[in-house]
């Protein structure tokens, strides 16, 4: 036996209703249904789709994570929920669930930060994070550089993108590429037989001029508008599309200004651990990059496998396990779920 | 009666949605058009630095809709509803979803944006101000405001 906490994570922030457990830092169950499916043929979240998706699925989910990890709800020490960001009406499912087990179970709840919980994740993979540390989180929602100092009580933002997020541009360029939804995985496969270099896409915010004020800033839209004018122009022309050139340089510009940042906030700041996490992790050329790049400085690079990149209950409770062992005081019952809940707060 | 404006850059585009958000007041609705990297999200930054809301104005796309408050150390009075119908636009009944977002909860006391909004939001109020933005080859833009009921033709004269 082992004192370390055993702690259930509940995420239903998005797509995915996912319920994990963890002991310490070592995953024992990682349950996931998705609505994805269900999105794929909108052709997007779909917020009423996504809550009665969770609503339906958290129950089967839940057992299949005990099943898994070989445990009762009895045995858990704590349970940890995803509190905010992420669609309202979807968050509250998983908030209210939580409520329920930890009130029926007698169990503390720790309201978490989803994107907390994308940096602690990485735990589960390779163990305890070195403080400080800097965090490249990039998602369909989120592309921000943290600088994580103590992951149990506030993180502190460098830069965040300024328009689109990462993985948005991901999603709207797979679009215009005649390619499914979600973008990342299809764009990261036709990429693999083009030429990253075939189209010079424009670096949101590498100009000098842009450097002074957003140094650790992102901007995708300007590259996302630069590549519906290639494709718009190569129809117009009755040209046939070369798919797999336009996800090659497309993924590229992406890759590169994301790890060229993030190389820069870790010299900056003087700190030799990058790790990061979200959606957008799980794509090849960011990983193979950004350890190139980290490389030439001394700095270790720790990214999650892909299933652990991409949205899990894992990732909640692999945070819970962290506040847990910290200390952290557990949040209260009437916890609000928040779809704007800010960086610096890691649980509420 | 539509009122067209040339930005040639897009500075151009923030300093329209600026000049705009000086003719905005509570319950206004604005409906933002135009293809795939227009400047619909740089048009609302214009809007809510004009309101001086607080947050950074951000693609809504991902969220699909975000509340920005007043900052009324900055002058701010009127929230800003920032919302994107994109993800909501291939569904079977987008107009039942766009109710799910409860938008029209806070309406009344906001101005609310909503990009790729045109055929699903226009029901929220009885009058809305139709903003279409089309990207020019030379990379400026033509902004066409395309007024619906109420006195939106009125308040445009203001911008000629």
């Amino acid at each position: 036996m082992t004192d370390e906490p055993l702690v259930l994570g509940i995420e239903t922030s998005c797509d995915e209703t996912g319920i994990g457990i963890v002991r310490g830092h070592t995953l024992l169950a990682d349950a996931i249904a998705s609505s994805v499916d269900e999105h794929a043929r909108f052709g997007g979240v779909v917020p009423e789709v996504a809550s009665r998706a969770h609503l339906e699925a958290i129950v089967p989910t839940m057992q299949r994570a005990l099943d898994d990890a070989g445990v009762s709800l009895a045995d858990i020490d704590a349970i940890a929920v995803t509190a905010g960001p992420g669609l309202a009406g979807a968050l509250l499912v998983g908030v209210a669930a939580a409520k329920g087990y930890a009130l029926a179970a007698e169990k503390p709840i720790y309201g978490v930060n989803h994107l907390a919980a994308h940096v602690a994740v990485d735990t589960l993979e390779h163990g305890a994070l070195p403080e400080p540390a800097i965090a490249l989180l990039v998602s369909g929602g989120h592309s921000s550089l943290l600088l994580v100092d103590d992951l149990a009580h506030g993180v502190t933002p460098l830069g965040a993108t300024i328009d689109d997020a990462a993985g948005e541009a991901f999603d709207k360029v797979a679009r215009l590429l005649g390619l499914p939804f979600p973008g990342g995985p299809p764009i990261d496969r036709a990429a693999r037989e083009g030429d990253p270099e075939a189209i010079a896409f424009p670096r949101g915010l590498t100009a000098p001029k842009d450097l002074a004020a957003h140094r650790f800033d992102f901007s995708f839209s300007g590259l996302k508008t630069a590549v519906a004018r290639w494709v718009e122009a190569r129809q117009r022309a009755g040209e046939a599309l070369p798919v797999a050139d336009v996800a090659a340089s497309f993924q590229e510009a992406v890759c590169d200004v994301l790890t060229a940042k993030a190389i820069d906030a870790c010299r900056a700041q003087g700190i030799g651990t990058l790790v990061i996490g979200g959606g957008v992790a799980a794509n090849s050329r960011l990983r193979a990059l950004a350890e190139q790049r980290a490389e030439k400085y001394g700095i270790q690079v720790r990214v999650p496998r892909p299933k652990l990149c991409t949205d899990n209950g894992a990732m909640v409770a692999a945070l819970g396990s962290h506040l847990v062992a910290a200390g952290v005081a557990p949040s209260r019952l009437d916890l609000p779920a928040d779809s704007a809940m800010p960086l610096t707060i890691v649980s509420v | 009666m539509t009122t067209a404006v040339e930005l040639p850059a897009l500075e151009d585009t923030h300093a329209f949605g600026d000049r705009l958000s000086r003719l905005l007041r509570a319950g206004d609705l604005l409906v933002l058009t135009g293809p795939l990297g227009a400047g619909k999200t740089a048009l609302v930054q214009g809007i809510g630095a004009g309101l001086a809301v607080q947050g950074d104005i951000t693609s809504p796309t991902f969220v699909i809709a975000r509340v920005h408050k007043p900052d009324p150390a900055r002058g701010g009075s009127l929230p800003l509803v920032h919302a994107d119908a994109y993800r909501l636009g291939a569904a079977s009944d987008p107009r039942a979803e766009i109710d799910d977002l409860d938008l029209d909860a806070s309406m009344d006391d906001a101005v609310t944006v909503v990009e790729w909004g045109e055929g699903i939001v226009e029901q929220l109020a009885d009058a809305h101000l139709r903003v279409h933005i089309d990207r020019r080859d030379d990379d400026s833009r033509l902004v066409r405001l395309e007024p619906s009921g109420g006195d939106w033709a009125e308040r445009l004269a203001a911008l000629r």
